[in-house]
């Protein structure tokens, strides 16, 4: 095993948060991190979505997004923070795309590109896939 | 001044920012240091005071001292 491979597959806040925290340090600590987000795990990275906030929350997301942004960023922060100094990569899914008729300027600058099922499944091979 | 045996070579202020804020902002710091650098992480987080330790035991370095300044922590790392 070398690594994680994250399907993120859901919209709500509080669980993408927790993708972008646990791939964020394990990508700041070396241990490489592909994030594969599709289906509705595809719409919070909505520029419009991120610039209103008006994220999909249970109790814990609404605390989130009451907190001083300096005090918790959110994830695609987060994400963009973990670039910066560990391995870790995020696509896009082509599928998703299609279907909501978009394309990689409509999401915030974390993603590395687009992919396909057996893009993902390529660059899963090796890595322990964990699903949100 | 510091209530600790150690003084530090570099100070990390991560005080009021959440879980994975200042292990993130000691991971920066620790992957530029020369080894043997002394960082002080001070964090208000207490999730982050127990958190940050499990990080250094798997990643190799020390945890030199944890002290408690009434509102937030100030841990004492030595890299390796």
């Amino acid at each position: 095993m070398s690594g994680y491979a994250i399907v993120l597959a859901s919209r709500e806040l509080s669980r993408v948060q927790a993708v972008s925290t646990i791939a964020s340090v394990a990508a700041a600590s070396d241990v490489p991190v592909q994030v594969f987000a599709t289906m509705d795990g595809l719409l919070p990275f909505e520029k419009e979505t991120v610039e209103s906030g008006d994220f999909d929350v249970g109790p814990v997301g609404a605390k989130m997004l009451q907190a001083d942004g300096a005090e918790m960023p959110l994830f695609h922060e987060q994400f963009a923070q973990a670039k910066a100094i560990g391995d870790i990569e995020l696509y896009a899914c082509e599928m998703a795309m299609d279907l909501l008729e978009t394309d990689l300027d409509d999401y915030v600058e974390v993603f590395d590109g687009t992919l396909g099922v057996s893009g993902f499944l390529n660059r899963a091979r090796d890595k322990q896939v964990v699903f949100v | 001044m510091n209530d600790s045996e150690y003084d530090p070579d570099v100070t990390i202020d991560s005080r009021d920012a959440t879980c994975p804020g200042p292990l993130m902002d000691l991971i920066g710091k620790v992957k530029e240091a020369e080894p043997g650098t002394v960082i002080e992480l001070q964090t208000s987080d207490s999730g982050s005071k127990s958190d940050v330790p499990e990080w250094l035991d798997e990643a190799g370095h020390d945890l030199l001292d944890t002290v408690d300044n009434g509102d937030y922590w100030s841990l004492f790392v030595r890299t390796n």
